[in-house]
């Protein structure tokens, strides 16, 4: 039998514990109640295991599950008791982007309900847009671009490509009205992707062995597995383009 | 002849598993086979080497949440338990074997002899407190301890929030000088998660050093003149060490390594999963949740479900076959280098150190074999990186580029489907911890408490532990719990805070429960208080 710390659990945990144990009527029990219903039913069956031998012997100390967490059960774990049931955003009109690896970022954010409330008003119906903005390039050489990605209004998250490399990225929030209007509702953060300098100059290591062997040699397993890494596959398609050139 | 030296970086992490409120906890048991078969072991080993005068200086990180964990005596007393409970399984084995599995009972006997001797060790060597055998390796110039995040938390997904990086480093540091007496120089990011600027922080704490991922020079944005085989200085003079991953992966390969050759010893093969529940019951936990006990019989054969027992002659004999094929790998690869190279090759090779004796059960053996076989020749040496900077005071100045150690290189792991949607919640209780640190700058007594309180449950929900175990699927509802409950800690905190309210009930119970970073001040959220250094 098993013996959790019962005094250290919450209402409703006990009130879990209890259901489990068959207790009835435990959710009309306050937490002394349960406590006393508890302590009884881990009484009985601690006197079931007492058993001869040395006090210290690891047989015979008490054993706790975590009954709270079930190894092996489909539950949503928000849903237990015990367990901190976290909102599904925050009362802020706020966009985050997160960078994944150099071709995906990842965006989640929250409308607060004023700002809801301001749009209903405003108009009969309205959109929400994701606008992805590769900015300009510090040397002015790569222009600002964007595209628009269509989201619902229940949407809080969206995986958002990033097409080329070495940029910097941002993505905001908008809304369309009937006449096609746009406004902004936030923006987020800027995020840079990384710059190589061997995805530019890939063909220089074409040419060049002793300079390959040195990168590379410390990159690829003794089987001939490369260390998994989307830029250096790129580099090596690079080279392989330049050598079958 | 190419001189070659390896810098051997272990790092030891585990997630803070605490549970003082039951009396005993399933993921308390990460903790447990970590030090009974990983830690114990290796300090006997490394020991062992220094008696015999084996020349050899690794690096070794261990985690600020792992060495709260070894010092505390709650979790001190149940590992205790934790080893007497399986010395009494190994006696029962050994009884078991002797009448039904012949072939075991060997097994059974060295894995009691293990236990005996860990049991001794962690009694009259160490006193219950296994840092002591780390420090006194360090002393004695064969160990450089470094140390990582406060809570392993991995760094470039916080890139935007400084005062949540500098707590992760400051923190760090401050646990180690609590524990070790010393500033420490290097430090291992967590997963090898680097971003462009994490470097200003470390200087901050005067840290000399730190690891990157294999790729993080070949990528960066200038041309690495060294490939892997030197370090270079960030811009701020903080020097970065790229591992190897051929080197690397000739032991950390699910594929191709060392340790997946048939003739060593199966994981997954384990009592407490083959023998019947009424026998194995009093030993896995309740009620019949089983799990490794840690007595494993079975060689790893083949792919297949038949295997063969456990030969540990056969397998030592290959433990000091693959050990000097490292050794000659390291050799051939020093030659080919050496045209290229215009100084000797300094090879970084970073692993968990769990992987040692714990994964790979005869890991251990083979690291000895190979200090051993190192110390015999006369090309290969095992240095620590502070040892290289020394000698080599001078490196290419290179801004290595966006990394992690994890699939795919970058950041992938921690933002999958299963478990990016964290972040929402966790970089909302970071803004939260920076408007009250600015709110109630100061505050002593109670009220300190409290906000340093919020303060340690932010931390500890941005370990990357939840993400890391969620994106594997295994104790994913634990880890998905656990970083629940920090934020659910942090709220209540700061829910009162709002109303300028202290709850000291909670307080208490909250600071019995999460003991870690004693010396923690919430202030280090507000970027712009002024606070002095921490020296211990």
């Amino acid at each position: 039998m098993i013996t959790p710390n019962i005094e250290a659990l919450s209402l409703g945990e006990l009130r879990y514990i209890a259901h489990k144990q068959g207790i009835e009527d435990a959710d009309m029990m306050d937490r002394e109640d349960l406590l006393e219903a508890l302590e009884e039913v881990y009484e009985e069956s601690e006197d079931s295991l007492s058993g001869e031998g040395n006090s210290y012997s690891p047989s015979n100390q008490k054993r706790f599950m975590n009954t709270l967490v079930e190894h092996a059960v489909d539950i949503f774990t928000g849903a237990l008791p015990g367990v901190e049931p976290l909102p599904e955003g925050y009362s802020e009109t706020r966009i985050h982007l997160l960078l994944k690896n150099p071709y995906w970022a990842h965006a989640f954010w929250s409308i607060c309900p004023q700002d809801l409330h301001k749009l209903d008003q405003a108009f009969d119906s309205f959109s929400f847009f994701l606008r992805v903005t590769m900015h300009m390039s510090p040397d002015q050489r790569l222009p600002e671009e964007s595209y628009d990605i269509d989201i619902q209004i229940s949407d809080s998250s969206w995986n958002i490509n990033l097409p080329e490399r070495g940029r910097v990225y941002s993505v905001s929030l908008y809304y369309r009205d009937p006449e096609d209007g746009v406004g902004l509702l936030c923006q987020s953060d800027t995020v840079s992707t990384p710059k190589s300098y061997w995805l530019d100059h890939a063909p220089k290591l074409a040419e060049d062995d002793a300079r390959f062997s040195l990168l590379f040699s410390s990159l690829v397993s003794k089987g001939g597995v490369m260390v998994e890494n989307p830029l250096l596959r790129e580099v090596v398609e690079r080279i392989d383009e330049q050598v079958g050139g | 002849m190419a001189r070659n030296t390896i810098g051997l970086v272990l790092n030891a992490h585990m997630p803070y598993v605490r549970h003082p409120e039951y009396p005993r906890f399933l993921e308390e048991d990460w903790l447990f086979e970590a030090i009974s078969e990983t830690y114990l072991p290796l300090l006997r080993m490394l020991k062992r080497l220094r008696q015999e005068q084996v020349p050899f200086a690794i690096t070794m990180s261990l985690s600020p949440t792992l060495c709260t964990m070894l010092s505390d005596p709650i979790l001190q007393g149940r590992f205790t338990d934790y080893l007497r409970l399986h010395q009494e399984l190994g006696q029962k084995e050994v009884a078991r074997c002797e009448f039904e599995d012949s072939e075991c009972q060997r097994l059974a006997l060295m894995y009691l002899e293990t236990i005996n001797k860990n049991l001794e060790d962690y009694f009259e060597t160490y006193q219950c407190n296994i840092l002591s055998g780390f420090r006194d390796l360090e002393e004695s110039g064969h160990l450089e301890l470094i140390t990582t995040a406060a809570t392993h938390a991995y760094m470039p997904l916080f890139s935007e929030y400084p005062s949540a990086i500098g707590a992760q480093v400051e923190l760090a540091v401050q646990s180690h000088i609590n524990h070790f007496k010393k500033r420490p120089k290097g430090f291992w990011l967590p997963e090898c998660g680097y971003f462009p600027g994490l470097e200003e922080y470390l200087q901050n704490e005067e840290i000399e050093f730190f690891q990157l991922a294999a790729q993080a020079l070949v990528l960066s944005e200038e041309p690495v003149q060294r490939g892997n085989y030197a370090p270079v200085s960030c811009p701020n003079g903080v020097f970065g060490f790229a591992r190897d991953f051929h080197l690397t992966n000739l032991v950390w390969s699910n594929a191709e390594g060392y340790p997946t050759d048939p003739v060593y010893r199966e994981f997954y093969r384990d009592i407490g999963y083959d023998l019947p529940l009424d026998y194995i019951r009093p030993f896995i936990h309740e009620p019949e949740v089983r799990v490794f006990t840690g007595f494993k019989y079975y060689a790893i054969t083949g792919k297949g479900n038949d295997k063969q027992f456990y030969r540990p002659d056969i397998a030592k004999k290959r433990v000091q076959e693959h050990a000097e094929n490292f050794l000659y790998t390291v050799a051939q690869k020093g030659e080919r280098l050496a045209p290229s190279l215009d100084r000797d090759p300094f090879y970084t090779l970073a692993f968990d150190t769990e992987l040692f004796g714990h994964w790979w059960f005869e890991g251990i053996d083979w690291l000895e074999a190979v200090l051993r076989g190192a110390a015999k020749r006369g090309d290969i040496a095992f240095e620590t990186q502070l040892d290289y900077l020394a000698k080599y005071p001078e490196s290419q100045v290179l801004q290595p580029s966006l990394s992690s150690w994890g699939e795919g290189g970058y950041s992938d792991v921690w933002t999958d489907g299963k478990n990016v949607w964290m972040y929402r919640h966790i970089l909302k209780a970071i803004e939260r911890m920076e408007e009250l640190a600015i709110r109630f700058p100061g505050q002593s007594s109670l009220k300190q408490r409290f906000l340093n309180q919020a303060a340690r449950e932010v931390l500890l929900a941005m370990a990357s532990d939840w993400p890391f175990i969620i994106h594997n699927g295994t104790s994913a509802m634990y880890a998905e719990k656990r970083m629940r409950n920090h934020l659910g800690n942090f709220n209540v905190v700061y829910e009162n805070m709002c109303k300028n309210a202290v709850n000291t009930e909670w307080l208490v119970k909250a600071e019995k429960r999460n003991i870690v970073f004693p010396d923690i001040d919430y202030n280090m959220f507000n970027l712009n208080s002024t606070r002095n250094r921490y020296n211990g």
